[in-house]
This record gives C-alpha cells, sequence and structure tokens, in this order.
C-alpha cells in the first residue's frame, strides 16, 4: 500500500516533467545543495563557539545570525529534497541509506530545537563573554556536528549507491 | 583546550573527506566503469527514464544486465524516444561495464535499435 502510495507520487503530473526535464531538474538540485550549503555552514561555526572557539565574541552574536541561516538552508534542502525525493520516490524509500540519512535529520532537527529552548531557558547574556559553555550546550553542539555532516555524507553516499 | 578539539575536528573533516572522495569513483561520470569497450545484445525487460539518467533492464543470456542510458536531453538529442526503449525490444548497447566485481551494469556509449545507430556520446570513440 505504502508502494503504491508513492508510486502514485511519482506519477503526479508535474513530479513527472521534473522527472524528464532539461533544466528543472539540476536546478532543483542545486537549490539542495544551496540550502545544504547554508545549513552545514551555519552549524559548523555556531557548534564550535559553542565548544569554546572564539571566545573573543559573543556566544549570542553566533547564535542570533547563524541560527536564522541554517533554519533557512534546512527548509530549502527539505523542499527541493522532497522534490527529488518525488522523482523517485518508491526506490529512495527503499534505499537504507535514504532511511538511515531521513532518521538522522529528524535527530538533527529535534536536538537544534532542545539546544533552541535551553538557549531561551538559560540566560546565556549575562554569561561572563569568556567563560565555556555549560557542559549541556557542549554535548549538544558535539551531536549536531556529528549528525549534520553525517547527513550530508549519507545524502552524497545516496547518489552512488 | 579549544586547540587541542579543533584538531580533533579537522581529523575528523579529512576522514569524512576521504570516505566521500573514495565513494565518488562508485558511479557518476566514467570513473566507476572498466576502460574496456563493451558490448551487449539484450532483450528490454523494464525501463526506467528521466533524471539523474535513465536505466534500462535487459536480459542477455539468461542474465539481467542494467543500462545506464542518458538523461532526458541526451536521449532526445540523437532521437531515442520511449517507444524505441519500451518493453519486448532488442537492444544492442555499446559502452563500458562496471568494474565491480559481478556487477551487471553498463553505461551506454552508443545503442543500437532495429539497425539504426544512437550515439549518445558522440565525442567518445564506442
Amino acid at each position: 500500500m505504502i508502494e503504491q502510495a508513492l508510486v502514485s507520487v511519482e506519477n503526479l503530473a508535474f513530479v513527472s516533467a521534473l522527472r524528464n526535464s532539461t533544466y528543472m531538474y539540476p536546478l532543483v538540485n542545486a537549490g539542495h545543495i544551496l540550502g545544504v550549503a547554508l545549513l552545514v555552514g551555519g552549524i559548523v561555526p555556531l557548534d564550535l563557539r559553542l565548544l569554546g572557539l572564539w571566545r573573543k565574541y559573543p556566544v549570542m552574536v553566533f547564535v542570533d545570525v547563524l541560527r536564522i541561516t541554517a533554519a533557512i538552508g534546512l527548509a530549502l534542502a527539505v523542499v527541493c529534497g522532497a522534490l527529488l525525493f518525488a522523482t523517485a520516490a518508491a526506490d529512495y524509500a527503499r534505499s537504507s541509506l535514504f532511511q538511515a540519512k531521513i532518521a538522522l535529520v529528524v535527530l538533527g532537527v529535534s536536538n537544534a530545537s532542545i539546544l533552541a529552548r535551553m538557549l531561551k531557558r538559560q540566560d546565556i547574556r549575562s554569561l561572563p563573554m569568556e567563560a565555556p559553555m555549560p557542559p549541556a550546550f557542549r554535548a549538544g553542539a558535539v551531536l549536531s556536528l556529528v549528525v549534520w555532516i553525517s547527513v550530508l555524507i549519507l545524502g552524497r553516499l545516496l547518489g552512488y549507491f | 583546550m579549544p586547540q587541542l578539539r579543533f584538531t580533533y575536528l579537522v581529523c575528523f573533516a579529512v576522514l569524512a573527506a576521504f570516505l566521500a572522495a573514495s565513494a565518488a569513483q562508485a558511479h557518476h561520470g566514467w570513473a566507476w566503469a572498466t576502460d574496456e569497450e563493451f558490448e551487449i545484445t539484450g532483450v528490454i525487460q523494464s525501463v526506467r527514464l528521466g533524471n539523474p539518467h535513465g536505466e534500462v533492464t535487459i536480459r542477455a543470456d539468461g542474465e539481467n544486465w542494467v543500462v545506464e542510458v542518458g538523461q532526458p536531453w541526451r536521449n532526445d538529442r540523437v532521437g531515442l524516444t520511449r517507444e524505441m526503449l519500451s518493453q519486448g525490444r532488442e537492444i544492442t548497447v555499446h559502452g563500458h561495464r562496471s568494474a565491480r566485481e559481478g556487477e551487471r551494469l553498463v553505461k551506454a556509449e552508443r545503442v543500437v535499435i532495429d539497425g539504426q545507430d544512437y550515439d549518445l556520446y558522440p565525442g567518445r570513440k564506442s
């Protein structure tokens, strides 16, 4: 039944058009990569600051700027990614690389929202500037780095296996 | 000790890049295939056309082979239609087979259907 639903997604008119397009498919692909670039490109410096790099600069500067660019990147990657998925939905859904990737995306998003809630609850702004972040933040930052970089690697491997 | 942590991260990044690079030899382009010219003739069993490239499964000598044909514009350019690549048609494929032992996968450079040549990669010797 799931298989049938996925095949009917593949057969939607606009999905069919995308699968057989000359320019749209590579452009959607580029959109997905742009999204991943914004996401990982924001997450890495943000997590490194939480881990204690660049302590001369206030942590909230990193948080306020990079979480917005990373969130926009995530949204773009999800929208374009869903379109790419739709063009071969049944094949992707069967792939264990894809399943692992989606599981890690869910883990990464949950981790990020927990970190965001912790940042809101604890008064980080009033910490001394050079003070190390509380261990829970550092643990979240390590998890975030590992998860998002793994998502990127799994995503790339999907194209080859 | 931020410097120490940073070193770990750099090591991790290098390892990740290495893994990604070794995987990259696996599929796109020609690097995953052998250099030797390869030819196979079979009857089309199933077809999945579209981006990023079409896949045609053929049966030859009792074995199924997957043939990678072009993406839509490459097939269109040489006049290779969905009808020509449909189930039951006989097709001869010139191209390069996967370098992986036992993998029955060919990337097509040129296909022949009903005696007619369709040269997907005119710049390459086939």
